[in-house]
């Protein structure tokens, strides 16, 4: 890839302080549409506290989030989402009480009053939506098991199954492949790919350097709350100065 | 004895409606309100008000009584919007304590300390109803309509929302759920479908006074809701049968004297509490009902 796609998302001068800490510090990013750009970094790094500031759990102390050529700052956060931004998060945040189609089922009706619009036509459209993902994930026969009673990977896969179901252009994936076998992750990649073919743009937090590799486009450094670097994978990656700190030996 | 068993089944149907109501909020929706004998008196002194000064029958004194407590729900909603979890239950537990001073204190309508006599029977269709055993008609037919009302939303896209931010706000809110927006509505189906049970309440007795309405109702109805089992259709009701049975067994029991039954019914009710948080931590209907998922 060459970078030279549609900014379908920019992050312009974003910080964010914690009493003391610069969670976030003047960072400046573009995602573009239709590719993967994965987001790297020691713990603390600020990566988490980016995708909070993009989909409005946290206000920017200074900064701007465009979304299509629109801001988004101040949006509430359910607004957001509605705009087309789906989520995952590292606690994964299921709905843990409800069943694994009822998790799925819900995001995809819109409507906070008591109907949906669009009729019959748009239920059986979000029926199929179901079924699909459902199939995708691999979550066809715990479909009537609750959230809670799923075994580990079946929990990250049907909290990818979420925003999968949602219908959201730009993906921010928050270590959704953390703690999976090889055999899941495989399957986890496939997915991602199969989303980015369907038009998907990702954005994921990543620590593992083997899905690293297997699926960025884009790699954007950060330590600190600071953006270091941000271009071509094999580029980041080798990068003896970055991996020093990847690594945890801060290079002086 | 009949006339017990109806007088029973009467106060048992009224009171299951505030069970099932309740858990409406307190089961899908993670609402912890201590507030909802107030919506059951508002329902109460709403429909005595309309049937008494403006000569309303029931259903006309009952829609009143809903209008009211619906409108006065939103003052619970509103700081049900800014904060979560134990916040609410003290935001509630002021406005349960803050309604007990208007009942006791707004004389001209609630008739104070010493309630309101002589409220006129229910009247439906120019039809009145002094019998028991029709009131108890009425009573079990509007728990029914009740029933089906919130089992239509429970299993509605609506009801989805309500379970998915009781399990997590911030992934409901992620998802695009307006959580505020949800939250209110819960809390105003929730508090006006209540008056029903109060306006019920009032006409059967044809004698309402504050102390039907206090902090120990309120926290009396969360027992039967946890004890039935929260977020299941059948368990608040099984728990209002067993609440208001115990009374009415303990006094059958020989050589127990009268005085005794109030103090034997609060540890019996703590006991069953502890009991059922370490064995049937869902209540006892709670095991029975397998999830399903309506899409």
């Amino acid at each position: 890839m060459n970078g030279e796609q549609d900014i379908l998302l920019q992050v312009t001068g974003a910080a964010k302080t914690f009493g003391g800490l610069k969670a976030v510090d003047d960072v400046t990013l573009a995602l573009r549409a239709g590719i993967v750009t994965t987001l790297v970094g020691p713990n603390g790094a600020g990566k988490t506290t980016l995708f909070n500031l993009i989909t409005g759990n946290l206000a920017p102390d200074r900064g701007e989030v465009i979304w299509l050529g629109q801001s988004i700052v101040g949006l509430p956060h359910w607004k957001i989402a509605r705009l087309g931004i789906g989520r995952t998060f590292q606690d994964l945040k299921l709905f843990t009480h409800m069943t694994v189609e009822e998790n799925i089922a819900t995001v995809t009706e819109p409507g906070s009053w008591l109907w949906q619009p669009g009729g019959t036509a748009a239920k059986q459209a979000r029926r199929e939506r179901i079924e699909a993902v459902l199939e995708a994930t691999g979550l066809k026969d715990k479909r009537h098991a609750r959230a809670i009673d799923l075994a580990f990977a079946e929990r990250k896969f049907l909290s990818l199954a979420r925003v999968m179901a949602a219908g959201a252009r730009l993906w921010l994936l928050d270590e959704p492949a953390s703690g999976l076998d090889r055999g899941s992750y495989e399957r986890f990649l496939s997915l991602l790919r199969k989303a980015v073919t369907d038009g998907v743009t990702i954005c994921i937090i990543e620590h593992n350097l083997d899905i690293v590799q297997g699926i960025s486009d884009r790699i954007a450094f950060l330590d600190q709350g600071r953006l270091l670097a941000e271009g071509d994978p094999k580029a980041i990656l080798s990068d003896p100065a970055l991996a020093a700190i990847y690594f945890g030996e801060r290079a002086a | 004895m009949w006339a017990y068993v109806v007088n029973l089944l009467v106060l048992i149907s009224i009171n299951a409606i505030l069970a099932v109501t309740l858990n409406f909020i307190l089961g899908y929706a993670g609402i912890f309100s201590i507030a909802h004998a107030l919506f059951f008196g508002i329902g109460a002194y709403g429909a005595t008000f309309a049937a008494m000064k403006l000569g309303a029958d029931f259903v006309s004194a009952t829609a009143f009584g809903m209008l009211l407590a619906a409108l006065i729900s939103l003052a619970l909603a509103l700081p049900a919007l800014r904060v979560r979890g134990e916040y609410f239950v003290a935001a509630s537990l002021g406005l349960q304590m803050f309604a007990i001073t208007v009942f006791t204190e707004w004389k001209s309508v609630t008739g104070g300390i010493g309630g309101l006599t002589n409220i006129p029977p229910a009247r439906i269709l120019g039809f009145e109803l002094t019998e028991p055993a029709h009131f108890l008609v009425l009573s079990l037919a509007c728990l029914a309509v009740i029933i089906i009302i919130i089992r239509a939303l429970v299993r509605s896209s609506f009801g989805r929302s309500l379970k998915a931010l009781r399990d997590d706000e911030v992934a409901a809110s992620a998802f695009g759920k307006n959580v505020a927006v949800i939250k209110t509505m819960a809390v105003v189906v929730s508090s006006s479908l209540a008056a029903i049970a109060g306006s019920l309440y009032a006409f059967y007795l044809s004698f309402i006074n504050v102390e039907s309405f206090v902090l120990e109702t309120s926290i009396q109805l969360m027992a039967m809701v946890i004890i039935g089992g929260t977020a299941t259709l059948f368990g608040p009701i099984i728990g209002a049968i067993l609440i208001l049975l115990l009374p009415a067994g303990l006094s059958y029991i020989p050589h127990l004297p009268a005085t005794e039954i109030g103090s034997i019914q609060q540890i019996l009710y703590g006991l069953a509490m502890v009991l059922l948080m370490i064995y049937r931590p869902g209540g006892l209907w709670g095991f029975q009902e397998k999830p399903k998922a309506n899409a």
